[in-house]
């Protein structure tokens, strides 16, 4: 198992905190900001062909949450979200050669210096463009192809147990459960890439409904339904 | 050097670097983003989904229509353009009822409907949160200061595909006559996700 994909019902954990803030850190800003860029420069959108960009890259969601899954479990509750995607987002840019490790360790020495020296100005207004004209359009998961849902509203359904893979779409808590059907999604819809466990290719969704104690016995409280949105994919084949 | 600096100061150092050279290497420009935090400041957060919830109150048919199809009711709206843009392709908002309260969790990770709540809260990343709202919610609420009785049903929506849920608060009483825009400007970002009730302000 991964442990990323089992946070939800994790039991020994202190209260929770109620920070409202969306940033806790002034710099977390520009990491969110960084990610915002590369997913509205993403090269499988059609609109970035003609921008002026040097990113020529595939980055989505997918890909931020497929480094974050693949961290060592225990690391990944060390750090705080946006710790991890600057660590996910550096890497990345690493290993795809758009700079080096040196010249990110030394401008990070030099900015350790003076935090307040000015960032290099300029740029393509067309980048810019693009990225925010990419946040007015989205980049919707709906497909344009047709599939009979292999089942209906009041359908019991029981979640497929696939083997880990690098980045997981199902909440672990789920797995082996079984949950009645509780709304069928019109049409089909598609993910960035295939997860390799039953996820990518277009395909009906659902709204499934679960009982809290068909999931958690006794250790949860009454009265208290979890509705999750779960892809075709993960579903055993109706009898 | 790097030993001895505190965890937040490299972080923020090294942000910049990145940005930096992102920057030189014609990858964003200088502006970009201050750009999208602007977007966010600006065009697409919790100001929206005010609106729409005052809306809501007021107006039962159009209440209606937000919970049996909620993109096109809110672009019944006007609102700047994007309101079904970048995590906000698939919404639905679901109503609070003296019998049914929602709570909104993304378990694996912190899928949020940016055009109506703007970015997420602390709160609503924070693994702590993910782990317990979707087993013991009522506790996690108490918490928050929000008592939910065992005898209200809590309906938890666990966003794990493609839509991003919102809540529509119960409207508080004492608010009778109230206009729209004076209603809107107390509906928290917390209250569309269920984790507070409005409040009016003493």
């Amino acid at each position: 198992m991964k442990l990323q994909h089992y946070i939800g019902g994790i039991e020994g954990l202190e209260p929770s905190s109620f920070e409202k803030k969306v940033f806790v850190q002034p710099w977390e800003e520009r990491i969110f900001g960084i990610h915002v860029a590369m997913m509205g420069l993403s090269s499988h959108l059609e609109a970035v062909k003609s921008v002026p960009t040097k990113f020529n890259s595939f980055w989505t969601w997918g890909h931020l949450r497929q480094g974050a899954e693949g961290m060592n479990p225990f690391d990944y509750f060390k750090y705080r979200y946006y710790e991890k995607w600057l660590g996910g987002i550096s890497g990345f840019f690493v290993e795809s050669g758009y700079v080096t490790e040196e010249e990110l360790s030394t401008k990070t020495e030099a900015y350790l210096v003076n935090l307040e020296a000015p960032l290099p100005s300029g740029g393509e207004p067309a980048i810019d463009a693009q990225i925010i004209e990419y946040l007015r359009v989205g980049d919707t998961p709906a497909c344009d192809v047709e599939a009979q849902p292999k089942f209906k509203v009041g359908d019991t359904v029981t979640v497929r147990n696939p083997p880990p893979v690098d980045h997981c779409k199902l909440p672990g808590y789920l797995r082996t459960k079984k949950g009645v059907v509780d709304q069928v999604y019109e049409g089909t819809y598609n993910y960035y890439f295939p997860t390799g466990d039953g996820v990518g290719d277009p395909m009906p969704i659902y709204n499934v409904v679960f009982d809290s104690h068909d999931i958690w016995e006794n250790i949860t409280e009454p009265n208290t339904k979890i509705y999750v949105q779960i892809f075709e994919g993960y579903l055993e084949d109706p009898e | 050097m790097t030993e001895n600096v505190d965890r937040e100061t490299y972080s923020a150092a090294r942000v910049r670097a990145l940005e930096s050279l992102l920057i030189e290497k014609g990858i964003i420009t200088g502006e970009t983003v201050d750009k999208v935090i602007d977007f966010f400041e600006k065009d697409m957060g919790p100001f929206n989904g005010a609106r729409i919830v005052a809306k809501a109150w007021v107006d039962p048919e159009f209440k209606e229509r937000l919970l049996a199809d909620t993109p096109s009711a809110i672009a019944e709206l006007s609102f700047p353009r994007g309101m079904a843009g970048a995590e906000g392709e698939n919404m639905a908002a679901v109503a609070n009822t003296p019998e049914v309260h929602n709570l909104i969790v993304c378990t694996m990770c912190s899928c949020y409907p940016w055009p109506v709540l703007g970015l997420p809260p602390y709160w609503f990343k924070d693994p702590t949160f993910r782990a317990r709202a979707i087993r013991e919610p009522r506790k996690v609420l108490k918490e928050f200061g929000l008592d939910i009785d065992e005898s209200k049903e809590v309906k938890v929506w666990d966003t794990s595909a493609q839509i991003r849920w919102f809540v529509l608060p119960e409207r508080p009483d004492g608010t009778e006559g109230w206009t729209e825009e004076q209603l809107a400007a107390i509906v928290t970002p917390e209250s569309m996700q269920g984790a507070a009730k409005v409040a009016v302000p003493a």
